[in-house]
């Protein structure tokens, strides 16, 4: 049975750079254990167009994979690793 | 032409208007050039701005030689000096903290971010501020020249400006094709209506080109930050600002491309060449990227953001206005004006702001972020 998944959400609409990218790694490598494990993932609400360029890029750095999608309060990226 | 205003505010909105909108398309910020290479060691916006100064170089040097254009070195720059350095040193620490540079904040103050409206007004009473010590800090600038009688490397050296600007726009050329065959010119991510920075730092290098060519000079914008200040203290103490000698004075004096007549500015709240020349630019950069936003449906405006960022940004923007005074000038003055024709003013103000940037991106981290 697979097991359901923990989506932690990080609201960091009205910030600009670098604080997103920073506080975006903060929280993945905080939680690093449990996304390599697929026990949880990352769901960022940005409004930073930047941050949708340097997050993705980071994170592909560090084995993760990461979705970006345009919502109304701006964008939603979400952090997980690939089965 | 009768009256060289029309000419200036007409090309210095035009260009205004689309650096805004580029730079808020392609997230072309200057401070992030440098902060990003210290933080996160990422190159990339770093390159960006090789690309700026190599095609500056290259197109400058091209209109000397053809004679198209009336200045060279262009209007306010001056002798190198120590002060240089200083001044750049402080504007890098300003320009992290404040979450951009003075153009930058511009653009991103257009597309809605309330960090950076708080970071533009300490950057105007900054610019302000630093009237009072400017008496002081002009001794100091001027025991620190270093050479009297040149402004460019080439004229210190006694060498035409050829000799030096092409073989080393070669050297640039030669590293960034290598780096483009690797794809290091180019961003994999791109959200849609985004535009690649490597085709924004191209039209940023026509556009500082079509402001040398019909202005006078390439872009700059940090003396009309002085001035706004000055016009906001003035409506409050006007003799304040009739008392302050730097706010007086009219270290520009022009006669710009296409005019027989000569124009002054400074920094005092009336309406100059000065204000003629900058204000388009500042309206038109926030309007340009204000339109971007509109465009793609990106204007928002968030407020509730932790206090130690409005601090950042306040401290920042202090420091950014004031250091902008004190080198003189602001960083795409320098970057993508003055090391194109390798003015030593702005190769000093580098170095200093190379350090100030190291700096604050540690300031950042350990006060403001706190990773």
């Amino acid at each position: 049975m697979e097991q359901k998944k923990n989506i932690i959400t990080m609201d960091i609409r009205g910030q600009i750079c670098p604080s997103c990218l920073l506080l975006a790694l903060k929280e993945v490598n905080s939680n690093i254990d449990a996304i390599r494990a697929h026990q949880c993932e990352l769901a960022i609400l940005s409004d930073d167009r930047h941050a949708m360029i340097t997050i993705p890029e980071s994170i592909s750095k560090m084995g993760l994979s990461s979705k970006v999608e345009s919502k109304d309060h701006g964008f939603e990226i979400r952090i997980f690793k690939d089965i | 032409m009768n009256n060289p205003y029309v000419l200036i505010i007409l090309i210095s909105t035009l260009c205004g208007l689309s650096a805004g909108f580029i730079m808020h398309r392609a997230n072309f910020c200057v401070a992030g050039m440098f902060r990003d290479l210290f933080l996160f060691r990422d190159g990339f916006m770093l390159r960006m701005l090789l690309v700026i100064i190599v095609g500056s170089m290259l197109v400058f040097e091209t209109g000397l030689q053809l004679g198209l254009l009336s200045y060279y070195p262009f209007p306010l720059l001056g002798a190198p000096s120590l002060a240089n350095i200083v001044g750049g040193f402080v504007f890098g620490i300003g320009m992290v903290l404040a979450g951009g540079c003075v153009v930058g904040t511009l653009y991103k103050m257009g597309a809605g971010s309330v960090l950076s409206v708080v970071a533009f007004i300490a950057m105007l009473a900054g610019s302000a501020l630093y009237a009072e010590f400017h008496p002081w800090w002009s001794t100091i600038a001027k025991a620190g020249v270093l050479v009297e009688e040149a402004i460019t490397l080439p004229q210190w050296l006694q060498l035409p400006s050829i000799s030096l600007t092409l073989p080393l726009a070669l050297l640039g050329i030669a590293y960034l094709w290598k780096t483009y065959q690797r794809g290091k010119l180019h961003h994999n991510h791109l959200l849609p209506g985004s535009i690649q920075p490597l085709h924004a730092a191209l039209g940023l290098i026509v556009i500082g080109f079509v402001s040398y060519l019909f202005v006078g000079m390439p872009l700059g914008i940090t003396t009309s930050y002085a001035k706004l200040g000055a016009t906001v203290e003035a409506a409050i103490s006007p003799g304040y600002v009739a008392s302050q000698g730097y706010f007086q004075a009219t270290p520009l004096h022009y006669t710009p491309p296409f005019s027989e007549t000569a124009i002054s500015g400074g920094a005092g709240p009336q309406l100059d060449a000065v204000a003629a020349i900058q204000y388009p630019l500042i309206i038109g950069i926030t309007l340009g990227a204000t339109l971007s936003a509109l465009l793609l449906k990106a204007l928002r405006f968030h407020y509730r953001l932790p206090v130690r960022q409005y601090l950042s940004a306040l401290l920042g923007g202090l420091m950014l206005g004031f250091s902008a005074r004190m080198v003189p000038g602001c960083n795409i003055w320098h970057l993508w004006g003055g090391i194109p024709i390798l003015a030593m003013q702005s190769l000093l103000f580098l170095l200093g702001m190379l350090m100030g940037t190291w700096l604050g991106g540690k300031l950042l981290t350990r006060w403001v972020i706190r990773v």
